[in-house]
């Protein structure tokens, strides 16, 4: 900027008070010159017109509106008591959520089907057993035979070692037939005609084959994980609250957390699930 | 804007693990940072990670705030403005490569300048004609240099005193006015530039 006096002032002291003329806070006095210095000065009267208009385009800017899920996400990266009041209320962060949902969603909500939750708890708490029974290590559960029957004969020959877990024992096979009771129980509470012709197989399969602890048990798992995969957008409140209501007659909250988190995540977040599928 | 006794009040409890507190800073802060974060980072994703990352610092270093050396509104600005420094630092490398890549907005900012004016050519309506012409001056805003941007978003948007962004921005007041002065002037010639060569 050229270094000139205009009409009583210097350019710097223009550039000086620039700022408060444009704020109105600059005094009367001082207000004439700098106006009259802007008016004939061919390097500052254009800055200041520019500095006005840049005020008047910035103030032309309306705040904008956060994203719904912000405070949300904030509260459960800190303090995380709206987690708490969001599952609650069934909602879930979307941008946070939406990155695995279209891979895992479909997989996501085969696992959390209440029957298939009970398998896993199941498989779990027949593993634990066999190893504390068995004394194996970790490392050594590859060689493990879990099939019940197999439980039953390792059972038999280390007999001699087990007789103080003989109550867990005796636990473990009021569950499992419990659990095969509330299985038969939910069955004709399923939906698909096709889920039913297979329940039908299966129960067959428990009367004519030689070991139908092993195949029950096994299939359940494994070949329900495929209707289910195609059909997980169904939710069946019916299972839920006939799971919920078998796991509190089981005390299995108090034998194996997994089984309670199963059946939480499964009552909370199936509708959730469902309508997110939905939109999707 | 805030009433210091009652703020002061609410971080006081939030320090001392109230978790209501907390959230009341959250609520009542939330915007204003977002808003920070979202006009000078161009994007509102950009945004939406970065307000977030101002509140996990705030919630980790709330003891640290002395009540007696300033507005709390002024100590939130000030460390949402050392995050934005650093998010711009990390982010200057993309910028520099990439220089079209105005990320996603509320405003469509995804589209060039030309479009955004040719589209309000097309759309008479008077409310998305000033949305159009409010996401240009945004668009406008994201060329000027970072020290100017932040300047003239903390006194033009958030309406802080020039003293206070001083503090916010660690320099002499002398350089908060005379760097809101250029940002403005600056901001005028990049919006008047786009209007001649698009019109
Ligand atoms: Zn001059």
């Amino acid at each position: 900027m050229a270094e000139e006096t205009k009409s009583g002032m210097h350019c710097a002291e223009f550039e000086a008070l620039l700022f408060d003329a444009i704020d109105g806070t600059l005094a009367t006095g001082p207000l004439g010159q700098f106006k009259a210095h802007a008016a004939a000065c061919a390097a500052c009267g254009p800055m200041f017109a520019d500095a006005d208009a840049g005020q008047r385009w910035m103030q032309s800017l309306a705040e904008v509106e956060p994203p719904k899920n912000l405070v949300h996400n904030i509260l459960a990266k800190t303090s995380g008591k709206e987690v708490r009041l969001a599952e609650q209320a069934g909602i879930r962060p979307a941008r946070s959520a939406a990155w695995w949902q279209p891979v895992f969603a479909g997989v996501w909500a085969t696992v959390r089907q209440p029957r298939f939750g009970m398998s896993v708890a199941m498989a779990f708490f027949s593993m634990s057993l066999v190893m504390s029974v068995t004394g194996v290590k970790v490392r050594d559960v590859a060689k493990v035979d879990l099939r019940p029957s197999a439980i039953t004969r390792t059972y038999y020959s280390t007999q001699a070692r087990v007789v103080k877990y003989y109550t867990n024992m005796r636990f473990y096979y009021e569950m499992e037939s419990q659990v095969r009771d509330l299985k038969k129980a939910m069955t004709p509470a399923e939906g698909g005609t096709k889920d039913k012709t297979k329940d039908k197989n299966q129960r067959k399969d428990t009367t004519t084959s030689g070991t139908p602890k092993k195949d029950q048990e096994q299939n359940y798992a494994r070949d329900e994980m495929q209707p289910l995969l195609a059909d997980a957008s169904m939710s069946r409140t019916n299972d839920v609250s006939a799971v919920e209501q078998g796991t509190r007659q089981l005390g299995m909250g108090d034998v194996d957390g997994n089984s309670i988190f199963f059946t939480d995540t499964t009552l909370t977040d199936t509708t959730s699930i469902d309508k997110a599928r939905r939109e999707a | 804007m805030e009433d210091v006794q009652v703020v002061n009040l609410i971080v006081r409890r939030a320090v001392a693990g109230d978790s209501n507190a907390w959230e009341d800073i959250v609520h009542r802060y939330n915007r204003r940072i977002y808003n920070i974060c979202y006009r000078f980072s161009g994007s509102g994703d950009h945004a939406d990670d970065l307000t977030q990352e101002v509140f996990i610092k705030i919630y980790k270093t709330l003891s640290s705030y002395d009540l007696d050396r300033g507005a709390f509104m002024t100590w939130v600005t000030t460390i949402t403005r050392n995050l934005l420094v650093d998010h711009f630092r990390k982010t200057k490398q993309d910028r520099v490569t990439d220089s079209t890549d105005a990320g996603t907005s509320a405003e469509e900012d995804s589209l060039t300048l030309g479009d955004q004016l040719q589209d309000s050519g097309l759309l008479p309506d008077e409310i998305q004609h000033k949305r159009q012409v409010q996401e240009l001056v945004h668009q406008g805003l994201q060329k000027l240099s970072p020290e100017l941007r932040e300047a003239l978003i903390l006194r033009d948007l958030q309406d802080m005193d020039y003293r206070d962004i001083a503090i916010a921005l660690k320099v002499p007041e002398g350089t908060v006015k005379s760097r809101i002065n250029r940002g403005r002037a600056e901001l005028a010639r990049v919006l008047s530039r786009t209007y001649k060569q698009v019109i």
